[in-house]
């Protein structure tokens, strides 16, 4: 059938440029009944030659080595979501070993040259889309199972020339595959949407521009075209597309003003709030938790001299239903940059023999100190004393560290001296026993704690830094997160002098692990280990936490103190897989969101489409907008 | 009852990390010692009723994280405060040293109106060990040079002189007397001073 290629056609080689999980195969010409319904990725890649694709996969060619029956694997299938766009332009290779079932598989993918695509359009509350490569067919149709097309839509439109037709607004023709000089007509093609009855609006903002600079002009473009596309297919209320295109004219003019200090519009106010935007988060999808990985799987992951193949599929695995405890200790180190995944039993061995040596010549190194050098080492003494005390004190109401004497207190406190000589410029700070705790309580072996340790810092070492900049940068970003996820405890919490967010300090410092038991935080860290579905993943973790006491906070009508008050009491009372799953929501809220600023796609690792909500340059002076002034870089309360 | 009005004393306790300052704000409030408390990390705070001189008092006692590097975090809770107890292990000659600049530190950032005058009360805390390393007279000499400031010598594990200290504490900080609504966050205060020349901050100022 035409719009689909056999395997014989697929290069050896692409790239993805874009990619979603999650996409159902609804209909498909010519495709067996027994091809429908199954879950897929739809991709936008580039060819060897260039020449760009429209690409559907079926989720058991991008999980490979699964049997494809297996629940665990289904659990993966059906609800794996990601946006790849972290991942970049990710190589990959149809090269290698390639199993039959692999080889069958890779024979359902479907592809939909973009040279040949004449039309498509968006349907079912943006959900499902349809592809047609000749006049009057729909050939494919594909359903989004969460989050919706939108984002989908729009990186397609980077990649051919559209217009919307006349009678139908979700329809797309296709004018012409897009370059990279076509740009700016890509823009203006665009504009010819509003030909029913707001070409004089549009036209009058263009003449307007005429002395502006092509950057500002093509900014206001994109987000007249957001508005637009998104603005009137929300569920509420349907506004002639006149008033939102004068309504967004007041704020790309304010905008550009801004930056061009050519004022032509009176701006109504002076600051350009979150809220006024109108974030129309679409609605949170609800996200089932998986399985962990269990020991088979984990097995079957590995090839017979023990390298990890998939290890996208792992930690897709590992995101969606975290790890079960028997392989948890061995995974952990994977996950934690200890072991390579690429190695063979062999080489991990060598490893870890080189590892073991390291750490105990760093042991030695501190061991070896008499009292006397110690009594002029001052920054050494410091930092021996603070671990001393906070090792006393790290999680000894738990088995493994309660007691007298209890002897894995001292390997907690020779791990952390250790880690001082790691790094002693970092030295000892509050809040890595803590971190600690837990990797030497499911590893139960000094040597291996200590350099899972050393990965964990790693990710989270600018929490602890002297100048406490990473901590400020985050409780920042959380800020702007909440304003867009949820304006109204954003604003409520700015009202009680809480917008600088300190009440969330201790989560981020240690990732949640004092709101945690250790059962719960090892499967929270786990997951946010695996860097998946976005950057500061941790960060929507909080965002979650709060979005689900904002009621509370509201009703009640919180001050500053109750605020903190029910922050820290929220501890040891909070359900890890509800909030994981809430955060994932909101995850595929924001992506799904066409208006979602350029600071919280950077916060997310995801690519800046010039979109900025305030005027307030928060971003420049690295502070929460509610501060009344600073000191050492905190924002006062 | 003198007043009818409940007041709200705001008490900030600061000192190096270790030296018992949630055990101390614990014994007060709960009566309990426990070994088990982890370091304090962020901020947080415990409220108790006494009564001083007939009066019903609320006291909030703030407790913070003692890490050098956390300190300018916790500075943003001195705000507002009626009294401020620093707090050394007299194990830890160190801890006593630090005092100085912990007191230097709050009336920098809580910017007291009346620094001078402003309560503070220094507490001598581990007393109940055995290995004590800074006499009870190198910290009243202390004392007495920094405008006579109390000074208890206190175990917080075996509530010796918690009582006593905190009652001191509550009423010094009554005579800075701030009154304020239980639960109530304290207002700004409200500048009326010409000098401030129309600049609007926050709209604070009446810009009649």
């Amino acid at each position: 059938m035409s719009g689909s290629s056999s395997v014989e056609d697929l290069p050896d080689q692409c790239k993805d440029l874009f990619t979603q999980d999650g996409v159902l195969l609804k209909a498909c010409l010519g495709r067996p009944i027994t091809d429908l319904n199954s879950i897929g990725m739809l991709c936008i890649v580039e060819n060897h030659d260039n020449s760009k694709s429209i690409e559907w996969r079926p989720n058991d060619l991008i999980t490979i080595d699964s049997d494809t029956q297996d629940q665990e694997w289904a659990v993966v299938n059906t609800i794996g979501i990601s946006m790849s766009y972290a991942k970049g332009r990710r190589q990959r290779t149809f090269s290698g070993n390639i199993t039959a079932d692999y080889a069958t598989a890779r024979a359902r993918i479907i592809r939909i040259p973009l040279e040949e695509l004449k039309t498509f359009r968006v349907t079912r509350n943006n959900q499902q889309m349809q592809f047609s490569t000749k006049p009057g067919v729909w050939q494919t149709t594909f359903y989004f199972q969460h989050g919706n097309a939108e984002i989908f839509v729009a990186s397609l439109k980077n990649h051919v020339k559209t217009a919307k037709t006349r009678h139908d607004r979700n329809t797309y023709v296709v004018v012409e595959p897009n370059t990279e000089s076509q740009v700016l007509n890509k823009s203006f093609a665009e504009l010819d949407i509003f030909t029913e009855n707001t070409t004089d609006v549009v036209w009058n903002l263009v003449s307007n521009f005429k002395q502006r600079p092509y950057e500002t002009t093509m900014e206001a473009f994109s987000k007249l075209t957001d508005i637009v596309y998104y603005g009137n297919e929300g569920a509420s209320g349907k506004r002639d597309v006149s008033e939102e295109v004068a309504d967004l004219l007041t704020k790309s003019m304010n905008e550009i003003d801004e930056a061009t200090t050519v004022t032509t519009l009176t701006r109504q106010s002076d600051e350009y709030e979150v809220v006024t935007v109108n974030p129309m988060l679409p609605p949170r999808p609800v996200i089932p938790r998986g399985t962990p990985l269990s020991t088979e799987k984990w097995e079957g992951l590995q090839d017979t001299e023990g390298r990890v193949t998939e290890v996208d599929g792992v930690r897709q695995l590992i995101f969606r239903g975290g790890i079960a405890r028997s392989i948890r200790h061995l995974v952990w180190k994977y996950l934690l940059d200890y072991y390579p995944w690429h190695m063979t039993h062999a080489q991990l061995k060598t490893l870890h023999k080189k590892r073991t040596e390291e750490y105990f010549t760093m042991k030695l190194q501190w061991r070896s100190m008499t009292e006397a050098q110690e009594s002029r080492f001052a920054e050494y003494r410091e930092r021996k004393n603070l671990v001393e005390k906070d090792v006393n004190r790290t999680d000894r109401t738990h088995p493994y560290y309660a007691g007298e004497n209890n002897p894995n207190l001292l390997v907690l406190q020779d791990i952390l001296m250790t880690y001082v000589m790691y790094n002693f410029d970092l030295g000892y700070v509050q809040g890595m026993s803590d971190i600690l705790a837990p990797l030497l309580l499911l590893m139960g072996n000094e040597v291996d704690s200590f350099w899972c340790f050393v990965g964990f810092m790693d990710k989270i070492a600018s929490n602890f830094e002297m100048d406490q900049a990473g901590m400020k940068h985050q409780l920042l970003q959380l800020q702007q997160l909440l304003m867009f996820v949820s304006p109204e405890l954003a604003n409520h919490l700015v009202q009680k002098d809480s917008g600088n967010m300190f009440f969330s300090f201790r989560w981020l410092l240690v990732w949640f692990k004092r709101e945690f038991s250790h059962r719960d935080i090892m499967r929270l860290w786990e997951v946010l280990w695996t860097g998946l579905p976005c950057a500061n993943f941790h960060l929507l973790i909080g965002v979650a936490i709060l979005d689900a006491e904002k009621d509370v906070f509201i009703s009640k009508d919180y001050g500053f103190t109750e605020i903190l008050k029910h922050v820290n009491d929220l501890s040891m009372c909070l359900d890890v897989d509800k909030i994981l799953s809430n955060a994932e929501g909101i995850y595929h809220q924001l992506v799904s969101s066409p208006n979602l600023p350029d600071q919280i796609r950077v916060t997310l690792g995801l690519p800046t489409i010039n979109i900025s909500t305030s005027t307030h340059s928060e971003a420049d002076n690295n502070k929460p907008s509610t501060s009344r002034g600073t000191e050492n870089g905190y924002p006062r309360i | 009852m003198s007043s009818r009005k409940k007041v709200l004393l705001k008490v900030i306790i600061l000192g190096d990390s270790g030296v018992g300052k949630t055990s101390l704000m614990n014994q007060f409030v709960n009566k309990k010692f426990s070994n088990q408390y982890k370091a304090t990390i962020g901020a947080d705070f415990l409220t108790k009723e006494v009564i001083v001189d007939d009066r019903i008092v609320t006291i909030q006692i703030w407790d913070t994280a003692g890490q050098e590097r956390f300190q300018s975090l916790g500075m943003a809770f001195y705000r507002g405060a009626d009294c401020c107890v620093l707090v050394f292990d007299v194990t830890a000659p160190n801890t006593f040293k630090s005092l100085e600049s912990w007191r230097d530190e709050f009336l920098i950032q809580a910017s007291p109106r009346d620094p001078d005058n402003f309560p503070f009360v220094i507490l001598g805390n581990k007393v109940d060990l055995d290995n004590r390393a800074v006499s009870a007279k190198r910290a009243q000499q202390w004392c007495q040079s920094k405008n006579d400031i109390p000074y208890f010598e206190t175990s917080a594990k075996e509530a010796v002189n918690v009582e006593l200290a905190f009652q001191t504490i509550a009423r010094n900080a009554l005579a800075q007397e701030t009154e304020a609504e239980l639960y109530n966050e304290f207002p700004d205060q409200i500048k009326l001073n010409a000098n401030d020349n129309g600049r609007n901050r926050d709209g604070d100022n009446c810009a009649c």
